[in-house]
């Protein structure tokens, strides 16, 4: 049985259409992907799965449930790290954790909640006084008191500093490998790229792009990069440019290291030097510019 | 919805509205200073005179009650609606009977508290007396914050925002206040019909079994005078149920 089943799910709003008819389906102990621009429909997708919201059409099985009628045994199982929602300001982050716990079923030993998101030495502050990021890891804290099988992360790490993501990316990266399912939306595409098995992309409520993220990436076209050498016209290139950008070549292709091979080759027989030489294959940044070009045309 | 998860949601609420300096000072401040405060006012005015202490103490529990209940329910839930605080009371698997039950038994508890602190001080300080038969007193004292309570929550509904809930719940306290005679004899001045309006009222129900309590008479003439209030508490209860059953919302609107 899969973790989460999305067959032809549409949710508006009044006259807006945030979620146009998707499909998708996660696996037990994967970590997904849902990935968009804002307003793409990735938030309120979660919100359907996660029980806040009645969907308008099409059936969502969350752990085998209905996730708006049997919500509450949908919630014993799972964790939500929503994208906004509130704390009691003047409570420290150790009452906050304490009071959760209190409403959690076997919820985590406070200090180990806390230490697994990394706010130990911030048990005595008030959470008014938490930065942006330190929300974020108390949000994570409460999302996983209760040892969830599935997880919900929005925008996990919005707000967080380099080293608090790549903390929080471990801990995900640990909870599935303990089994914990995770559904994630996130803006950072390093982040997806880094984290999930799997993805799906979302354009205006509808998914444009799905598939496991290695296979998705591999079908991409890869990336070289260099400043055009003096002397040398466009057309003289072994390699056919895509685009030239100040004076920098770009070529997009199937084999980024072929073709840098070819170039170097090439300028080696001539005597030229490829500076500010760059080859990378395909991220989820390009897929994402290869779409947005794509509906542009 | 369990028990168990209802005391722990209304423990939680406990603790947040006593660590709360806006909802002490506006809800617990105010309701005993003027709970308290009138009373002892006429005490001294009226020297003499108990009957009119009494009066005035039952028409300033009207104002407690809907100060400490009704506004602080709807105030405090929208607050909350609008911080997502109840969005994430609700991610944590509780029903959401046991996290509204749980919100507004704290508040409800609260109000009662409140009361009798105001009653137990009014009757300590001034002439007035304690009321003959206090179980019934303080049984309706406790249904009346729950109705009122529970209106606050249905209450919420019409609220857009957290900015604007404390002033589109102020003039209720007023009316209850009016119509339980907590100003003085206004009410005197009021057409019959406005009267008769006032009359029906949650406050007022508390305000009439009050008045029996506090006056000459036996436990069965208690009971036929908590007749018809039950009834108008009954009905209210049913009202703001449905109501909440019905639009209550657990975040702020998007569309």
């Amino acid at each position: 049985m899969e973790a989460i089943q999305v067959d032809g799910l549409r949710k508006s709003y009044g006259d807006f259409e945030a979620v146009r008819e998707i499909s998708f389906s996660v696996a037990r102990g994967e970590i997904f992907a849902l990935l968009g621009r804002n307003g793409a429909g990735k938030s309120t997708t979660m919100e359907v799965l996660a029980g806040f919201q009645r969907p308008d059409g099409g059936t969502v099985r969350v752990l085998g449930l209905d996730p708006v009628k049997d919500r509450a045994k949908v919630r014993k199982s799972t964790g939500i790290m929503l994208q906004e929602a509130g704390f009691f300001p003047d409570l420290t982050v150790a009452q906050t954790v304490d009071s959760w716990r209190q409403l959690v079923p076997a919820a985590r030993p406070r200090a180990e909640a806390l230490e697994l998101t990394g706010l130990t030495g911030k048990a005595g502050t008030k959470v008014r006084q938490l930065s942006g990021g330190e929300k974020r890891r108390l949000d994570l804290a409460l999302a996983t008191l209760g040892r969830p099988d599935l997880l919900f992360l929005d925008e996990p790490t919005t707000g967080m500093d380099p080293e608090a993501r790549k903390a929080t990316w471990d801990v995900v990266t640990d909870l599935a490998a303990h089994g914990t399912t995770v559904l994630l939306t996130t803006h950072y595409l390093e982040e997806a790229q880094r984290l999930a098995s799997r993805m799906a992309i979302m354009d205006r409520g509808a998914i444009v792009a799905a598939g496991g993220m290695a296979e998705t990436l591999a079908a991409q076209t890869g990336r070289v990069a260099f400043e055009l050498p003096d002397g040398v016209e466009i057309h003289d290139l072994p390699v056919e440019a895509t685009a030239v950008e100040g004076g920098t070549v770009i070529c997009r292709v199937p084999d980024p290291d072929v073709a840098a091979q070819t170039l170097l080759g090439w300028a080696g027989e001539r005597g030229l030097r490829l500076r500010g030489l760059e080859v990378r294959t395909a991220t989820l940044e390009d897929l994402f510019l290869d779409l947005a070009s794509k509906e542009n045309a | 919805m369990t028990a168990r998860e209802t005391l722990a949601v209304a423990r939680l609420g406990g603790r947040i509205y006593w660590r709360d300096k806006q909802a002490l000072t506006a809800t617990v401040l105010t309701s005993l200073g003027l709970g308290i405060g009138l009373p002892v006012l006429m005490d001294r005015v009226r020297a003499g005179d108990p009957s009119v202490v009494a009066a005035q103490l039952l028409g300033m529990l009207a104002v407690v009650l809907t100060l400490s209940g009704f506004n602080q329910s709807a105030v405090s839930l929208t607050a909350r609606r609008d911080q997502l605080v109840l969005k994430r009371l609700r991610a944590t698997g509780l029903s959401d009977g046991a996290v509204l039950g749980g919100e507004l038994l704290n508040i409800m508890v609260q109000g009662v508290l409140i009361a009798l602190v105001t009653t137990v001080a009014v009757v300590n300080l001034t002439s007035a007396p304690a009321p003959r038969d206090p179980i019934l007193f303080a049984v309706f004292v406790v249904l009346g914050a729950a109705v009122i309570t529970l209106l606050g929550a249905a209450w919420t509904v019409v609220i857009p925002r957290a900015e604007v809930a404390a002033p589109m719940s102020i003039p209720f306290f007023m009316i209850a206040g009016l119509g339980a005679g907590a100003f003085g004899p206004m009410g005197q001045l009021l057409p019959g019909w406005l009267t008769t309006a006032l009359d029906l009222l949650p406050t007022a129900a508390v305000v009439k079994v009050g008045r029996a309590t506090f006056a000459d008479g036996t436990f069965a003439d208690d009971l036929q005078a908590a007749a018809v209030p039950l009834l108008i508490l009954t009905v209210w209860a049913a009202i703001a149920l449905l109501v909440i059953s019905r639009w209550f919302r657990w975040e702020a609107r998007r569309s």
